[in-house]
Order: structure tokens, then C-alpha cells, then sequence
């Protein structure tokens, strides 16, 4: 009998068929390439992409620099040392990632313009008038700002955790031998925590490659913007394809050299015995420097555009109807829900055929719907848009025979948002179900079907409950990144439906800033929640 | 013969040896099985393939006259009528003592079933621990409350990977005298496997033992291994110690 072929039942064949959905729509991008050239293609090609890529890559640059210094000297501090303030920073430094960068963009804008706090402040008060050039942020080197400021988090949270956790004896030893804290700094944590600098860093850039929001607001020519320039103002999706295909060539070779940097090594915190690093305490000056440091980049990074927003709010209270406002709350909150809902029930599936398959493919292939978070949302975006269409002539036939007379109806269909979020986000699902499958391995679930139980019911009865934390944390995850989701919902969503993501945006494009506020607020306030949630399910774990 | 396996062989579908190669041999109903052999010689895997949790490469197996796997047939683990004790427990930690055991009770009516429970808790004596949950019980109480969990179905056979080995000493030798004793009053076939020599003198009726995925020798206790006075009595002896390599 063969051991292969007795292994196909019903989880094999949903895994292979929901890691073929995730896949096909990639295809079409790759086919794309070859498909022959418009006149536009050859006029971007020759003119336009040198600077896109340009563009793009000096914005990824320096904002991986700026988030590497300021995120690893704050993993530093925290990890290491003890100063006033700072069980509250470790985690309030987190909280930054609730704002989407395209929030604290128009925040930022507005404080700084001329009619902005600052400069009615030097005006009214003080009466200088400043040259208004030294505070436009609305090009490359403010969005580079922008994006460090939130986006850090990422290089912050999982060095932090690695030097908290993995470094204690590398440093101990390293202070018995009589080396000062900058020395230790320099040639040990540097050295050490480089593989989850990288891992921090290459998040840092995928987000920046895939940013919408940012750069059209500041107008700063980018692939994004380029993908949606030649999609919809020159309505040619052909060359837009063929953008997609360039940015996604860039995104893969990012890729290969994170993997080179990090020389093969996966970082894996569980392997080694954990042992909390002893904290050494501040005192004097260097405390309130610590203390100072700290509160400065959470002030900038989270309290100062969170206030700002707040008065914006109280400002144009009803000004925006409420309920409005609840209607696109609605919508956020069903969508996110739904789509969260199911890359969870996928994760499972695939998680648990990648977990009872003893077969190589069965590990491998779900690591690669990895590549999903890796493609930028605006070449999802066509991606998927190529397919449903595909997918509408495909069934127009259907459609007539029972009776509709539009020949587009799944591509219109909030059906194709849900699915290009499904692609996009399946791998920060999984990989928490992942984890959460590991860690209960698989004796459990033996044991169950070693009591008569079928597998079906051993599913529902031991797997999911042992993974309750796994579940939630994995769907806060993808609710959040979600709620933020930009290019795909300002493309994909079905006419008029509105998200407060995609309302922000509009109010905030239309110089209405003060109207975007309340919107943006309730983002921010329940991605915020949801992060501090997240925080303490991590925390609560290791009992 | 209520027990026959026949030619079985595995390989790990990471690794290029055999882990278990051409095994056979047959139990006796109420037969008590030890299966002894150092760490690594295939003995967990003969157990898994017996339970159905592996597919063998080659190899036949027939349970009460029932043909359980052969070249074309593989019941899978859930519809053999098999117990098995795992090493370490895998007792259900969201679920206590009482719904360990009613999880695998699942065709009876709930009179009958909260009857057994009460009847193996009995013989496991742990009467009065139905509502504690698997970290509030002692090693030896979570390997008893596994031992009911597994005979609560009335199974045709009991496998028991190291029952033993997450236990002190003292327990050890214990709960080795309750084991046979349960085995025993419910007339249950049993392999169990052990690296520990005195283990299965005390409990065995036969022994089996393992070198390299091969059977090296099989019979009883006292042939295979002398007689008991033989045996150091003091302290646990094992077999890596007793048996020149
Ligand atoms: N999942 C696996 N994949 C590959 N090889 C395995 C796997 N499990 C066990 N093996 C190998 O198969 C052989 C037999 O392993 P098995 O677990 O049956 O030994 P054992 O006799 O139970 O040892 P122990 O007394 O240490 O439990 C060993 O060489 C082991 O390395
Ligand atoms: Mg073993």
C-alpha cells in the first residue's frame, strides 16, 4: 500500500487547493511579463523607470538605516538597563505600529504647515515668520521621516526580545572580561543580534516597497504609485503588469540578500534554554538621559500625532455625521473580521496537513505562500484584479444562463477584496498556527485517535482548543494589518463601499484633514488595544 | 492466535535505514508482551506501527482474527480497538480527570458511560480525583489516570511506551505491581516497552528483544534472562548494564 496515496483524504486536498489559490494569481503576473509592449511600456521603460527605482530604493535605504540606529539602541536600552520609566516604555515603544504611516503622514503635514500648530505658534506668539520651505515635509527625506518613525517597531521588538532572552551569557562574559558598555555594544550585541536585525529590517522594507498611502499624499513618484498611475490614468493594465513584475523582481532580490546577510540561519528563540538578561541599574545622569531617550521617540512616534489627531476630532465634532462614521466602522470592522476569520480556518488546514503529511513537500510548500507578505499590495492588486476578470469571462456563459446581463460580477464583488487580502496576509496567520501546531506536537492528537476518536472530531476537540492563544493572537494580527490596509482596498472594493482606511485617506487627499481625523483615531485606537492584547497573550505564554 | 504480525519493516521517510526490519512474531490473548532493547533500537516504532500511527513499508497484521493491515488493507489507528499509554501521557490538559476518560467512551449511554468511569478509576484507585485537571495530579496519579483512559474503552490490546521512565524509583516498582495487577483483573493484552531490565522481569509473561530494528531474541523472562536471584535486588539494574553489547 502506498504511504503517500493513504494520506489523501479531505485535509489534504483543501490544503493543496487553498496553497494553489493563494499561488494562481502570482502566475498571471509572471505570464504578464511576456506579453507583448504598448507604447506606454516602452515610454516608461525608457523615461520613467529608472527613476522609480530610484526612488524607491533611496526611501528603503535611509529608512532602514534610521530604523536599525533607533530601533536597536532602544532594544539595547531596554533589554540591558534599568531607568525610570521603563517597564512602560518597553511595551509602549511598541505602540507606534498602530499608526499606519499614511495617518501619521496627513498628521504630520498638518502640524507642520502653515496653518499648523508650530507655525501659528512662532507666529502668534513670537512673531516670526519662517521661511515655509524649512517645514515642508512632503518629499523624500519627510517621508524617510515618516516611515522611521513608524516603522522602527519592527527592528525594536524582535532584537529586543532576542537580546532579553539569548544574550545573557554572550554579555556577562564579555563584562567579566572588563569590556565598558560601548565596547560591548559595538563588538558584541551588534554582531549577535544581527540575524534579527536583518529579520526587523527586511519587515521595515517590505513595508516601505509596498506603502501607498505615503508617497501618493506627498507625491513622490514610486513603483506603487507608478503601478496605479499607468492602471488608471493612462488605463493601460498591460504595463502596469509589467511594473508589478519589476517591483516584484526587486522585492525577490531584497529577499536573497536578507538571506545571504543572515548566512543560512532561521532565528529560532525556543532552541536554547531561555535566561533573562540581568538588568544593570542607571542611576544620575545617564538615567535621565535613558529616560529622556525613550520619551522622546514615543513622543514623537505615537503621543504628539495621537494628540494632534484628538484635537482634530474635537475640533470637527459633528461635523462628520456619526453615523457616517459608523457605517464605515461597520464595514472595516465586518470585512477584517471576515477575512481574518478566514486565513485562520485556512491556516489550520494547511498547518495541519503540513504537520501529519510526512512528506518534504508538505513543509515546504506552505512556507512558500511566505511570498504572498512579500509582494507588494499593488501588485496583488492587479494580480488579482487579472484573474477575477479572467475568471468573469470565464464563467459568462454561467452568468447568462441564469440570468444575470452584467458580464462582470465576481470582480465587482467584495469577494475580490476579501480574496486579495486572503493572499496578502495568509502568511502572518500561519505563521502563529504554525508555531501553535509545534508546540503541541503531535501526541496529543495521536492519543485521541488512539481512543476510537476520528480525526475530524480529534480536530475540533483537542487541536483547537490547545491552540486557543495561537488562534487568537494570529487573528489580532491579520485584523489589525488589515483595518491599515490601503492600495488593496482603495482598489478592489466593491463601488462605494467605503472602510475608514480607505475614508482617511480620501478626506485626507482632499486636504480635509480635520474630517480624516476621526476616522484615523478609531484606527488607531482599536489597533492599539489590539496590540496591547497581542503583548500580553506573548507574555502570559511561556507558563 | 490472537495476535500475528508478520514481516513487519519501516523506514522514516527522512532516513535511509530501516528503523524496524522483518519483525514477527504472535501474542496470546491476556498475554503480557515486554518489548526490551537500548535506546533507539526501534522499539517506540514497533508500537506505533502496531497502533496504526505509522505505515509500515511491508508486513501483515491480524488482530482476534481481523485482518488489520496487509499489502492492500490499513485500518486506520482509530477504528482498530487499541489502546496505548504514552510515554508521557499526552493526557488532555484542557480536560480533566472525569473528561480524559469519557473522550474515548463515546458509544455508550451516559449512565453506562459515567459507570465506567467510576469503574476504572476504581481499579486505577483514584476514586474522588474526577475534577482535578492533569497539573494537579502527581506523576503516578497522571500515568494511572492514562492507564484508565486507555483500558476505559475496553480495548482488544494495550500498548504502554515506558510507562515507567517518568517516574522516581520508589513509584517505580509501585506502580509496576498495580500495573500487572490491572492488566491482570481485566484480562488485557498488554506490550509494553521498557529499556529497564527489572521492568519486565516483574511484568512480562514474554519478552521480546530488540537489536537494530531486528528481533534478537524472544522467550520468557526466566529463559531469557536467568533466574530472579541472578538479579541484583537492590536498586534498578538496566539493560544496557546486564547485557554484554
Ligand atoms: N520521526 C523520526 N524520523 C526519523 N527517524 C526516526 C524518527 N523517530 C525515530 N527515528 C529513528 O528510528 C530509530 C528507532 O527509534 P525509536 O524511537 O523506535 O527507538 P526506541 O527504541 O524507542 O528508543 P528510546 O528507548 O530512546 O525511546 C532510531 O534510530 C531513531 O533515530
Ligand atoms: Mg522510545
Amino acid at each position: 500500500m502506498n504511504r503517500y496515496l493513504a494520506n489523501v483524504n479531505g485535509w489534504t486536498i483543501g490544503a493543496i487547493l487553498i496553497i494553489i489559490l493563494l499561488f494562481i494569481p502570482n502566475v498571471s503576473i509572471v505570464t504578464g511579463i511576456f506579453s507583448s509592449a504598448s507604447e506606454n511600456w516602452a515610454h516608461i521603460k525608457e523615461y520613467m523607470l529608472v527613476n522609480y527605482i530610484k526612488s524607491s530604493l533611496t526611501l528603503v535605504f535611509f529608512t532602514a538605516m534610521f530604523t536599525v540606529v533607533i530601533g536597536l539602541s532602544l532594544a539595547w536600552l531596554i533589554a540591558q538597563y534599568d531607568f525610570p520609566l521603563r517597564s512602560f516604555m518597553k511595551w509602549a515603544l511598541i505602540l507606534p505600529l498602530s499608526i499606519p504611516p499614511f495617518i501619521g503622514a496627513y498628521t504630520y503635514h498638518g502640524i507642520v504647515n502653515y496653518t499648523g500648530v508650530i507655525q501659528k505658534t512662532l507666529r502668534n506668539q513670537f512673531e516670526i515668520v519662517p521661511n515655509p520651505s524649512f517645514f515642508d515635509i512632503m518629499n523624500v527625506p519627510g517621508a524617510i521621516f515618516i516611515y522611521t518613525l513608524f516603522l522602527y517597531p519592527y527592528v525594536y521588538m524582535i532584537t529586543r526580545i532576542f537580546l532579553s532572552h539569548q544574550s545573557a551569557s554572550l554579555i556577562e562574559s564579555a563584562r567579566t572580561l572588563g569590556k565598558g558598555p560601548w565596547e560591548i555594544f559595538l563588538k558584541v550585541v551588534i554582531p549577535i543580534s544581527r540575524v534579527s536585525i536583518i529579520g526587523g529590517v527586511s519587515l521595515v522594507v517590505l513595508e516601505v516597497l509596498n506603502d501607498y498611502g505615503v508617497v501618493k499624499y506627498f507625491g513622490i513618484q514610486t513603483f506603487s504609485t507608478a503601478i496605479f498611475q499607468t492602471w488608471f490614468g493612462l488605463g493601460d493594465l498591460d504595463s502596469s503588469i509589467k511594473l508589478a513584475a519589476s517591483l516584484m523582481g526587486i522585492v525577490i532580490f531584497i529577499l536573497i540578500i536578507e538571506r545571504i546577510l543572515r548566512g543560512g540561519k532561521q532565528y529560532s528563540y525556543s532552541t536554547t534554554k531561555v535566561r533573562p538578561l540581568p538588568l544593570v541599574k542607571l542611576k544620575g545622569k545617564s538615567a535621565v538621559f535613558a529616560t529622556m531617550y525613550t520619551l522622546v521617540i514615543f513622543s514623537i512616534a505615537f503621543l504628539v500625532p495621537v494628540i494632534q489627531l484628538m484635537d482634530w476630532v474635537i475640533l470637527t465634532f459633528g461635523k462628520v455625521p456619526m453615523g457616517e462614521v459608523l457605517v464605515y466602522t461597520r464595514n472595516s470592522v465586518t470585512v477584517a473580521a471576515l477575512s481574518a476569520t478566514l486565513i485562520i480556518v485556512f491556516s489550520l488546514i494547511v498547518g495541519n496537513f503540513s504537520r501529519i503529511v510526512h512528506h518534504k513537500f508538505a513543509k515546504l510548500l506552505p512556507k512558500l505562500t511566505i511570498l504572498g507578505y512579500s509582494i507588494p499590495g499593488a501588485v496583488i492588486a492587479v494580480a488579482v484584479v487579472t484573474t477575477f476578470i479572467a475568471l468573469d469571462r470565464f464563467l459568462a456563459p454561467v452568468y447568462e444562463f441564469i440570468g444575470i446581463d452584467s458580464g462582470l460580477v465576481l470582480s465587482v464583488s467584495l469577494f475580490m477584496l476579501i480574496s486579495a487580502y486572503i493572499i496578502r496576509f495568509f502568511a502572518i496567520g500561519y505563521n502563529s498556527i504554525e508555531s501553535g501546531f509545534d508546540k503541541i506536537g503531535t501526541d496529543f492528537r495521536d492519543a485521541s485517535r488512539m481512543l476510537g476518536v476520528s480525526r475530524l472530531r480529534t480536530f475540533f476537540k483537542i487541536d483547537v482548543p490547545m491552540m486557543k492563544g495561537a488562534i487568537i493572537s494570529g487573528f489580532v494580527l491579520v485584523f489589525v494589518d488589515i483595518l491599515k490596509e490601503i492600495p488593496l482596498t482603495l482598489i478592489l472594493r466593491p463601488f462605494n463601499y467605503d472602510t475608514l482606511a480607505t475614508k482617511a485617506f480620501q478626506y485626507a487627499s482632499d486636504e480635509k484633514i480635520m474630517e480624516a481625523s476621526q476616522a484615523s483615531l478609531l484606527i488607531v485606537g482599536v489597533s492599539a488595544i489590539a496590540i496591547i492584547i497581542f503583548h500580553k497573550l506573548l507574555r502570559e505564554e511561556p507558563k | 492466535m490472537f495476535i500475528d504480525i508478520q514481516d513487519l519493516s519501516f523506514t522514516y521517510s527522512n532516513s535511509l535505514t530501516k528503523a524496524v526490519n522483518c519483525i514477527s512474531f504472535t501474542i496470546e490473548k491476556g498475554e503480557v508482551i515486554s518489548i526490551l532493547g537500548r535506546s533507539g533500537s526501534g522499539k517506540s516504532t514497533i508500537l506505533r506501527l502496531i497502533a496504526g500511527l505509522e505505515m509500515p513499508d511491508e508486513g501483515s497484521f491480524t488482530l482476534n482474527g481481523k485482518k488489520i493491515m496487509d499489502d492492500r488493507t490499513f485500518i486506520q489507528p482509530e477504528k482498530r480497538g487499541i489502546g496505548m499509554v504514552f510515554q508521557d501521557y499526552a493526557l488532555f490538559p484542557h480536560m480533566n480527570v472525569e473528561e480524559n476518560i469519557l473522550f474515548g467512551l463515546s458509544k455508550m449511554s451516559r449512565k453506562d458511560k459515567k459507570r465506567r468511569v467510576n469503574e476504572v478509576l476504581e481499579l486505577v484507585e483514584l476514586e474522588g480525583f474526577e475534577k482535578r485537571y492533569p497539573h494537579q495530579l502527581s506523576g503516578g496519579q497522571q500515568q494511572r489516570v492514562a492507564l484508565a483512559r486507555a483500558i476505559a474503552p475496553e480495548p482488544e490490546l494495550i500498548l504502554l511506551d515506558e510507562p515507567f521512565s517518568n517516574l522516581d524509583a520508589d513509584l517505580q516498582v509501585k506502580i509496576r505491581e498495580d500495573l500487572r495487577r490491572i492488566l491482570k483483573k481485566a484480562n488485557t493484552t498488554a506490550v509494553f516497552v521498557t529499556h529497564n531490565i527489572n521492568d519486565a522481569h516483574a511484568l512480562a509473561d514474554r519478552i521480546l528483544k530488540i537489536k537494530d530494528g531486528k528481533i534478537d531474541k524472544i522467550g520468557r523472562p526466566c529463559d531469557l534472562l536467568g533466574s530472579t536471584s541472578e538479579l541484583p535486588n537492590t536498586g534498578e539494574v538496566i539493560f544496557e548494564e546486564l547485557l554484554p553489547v
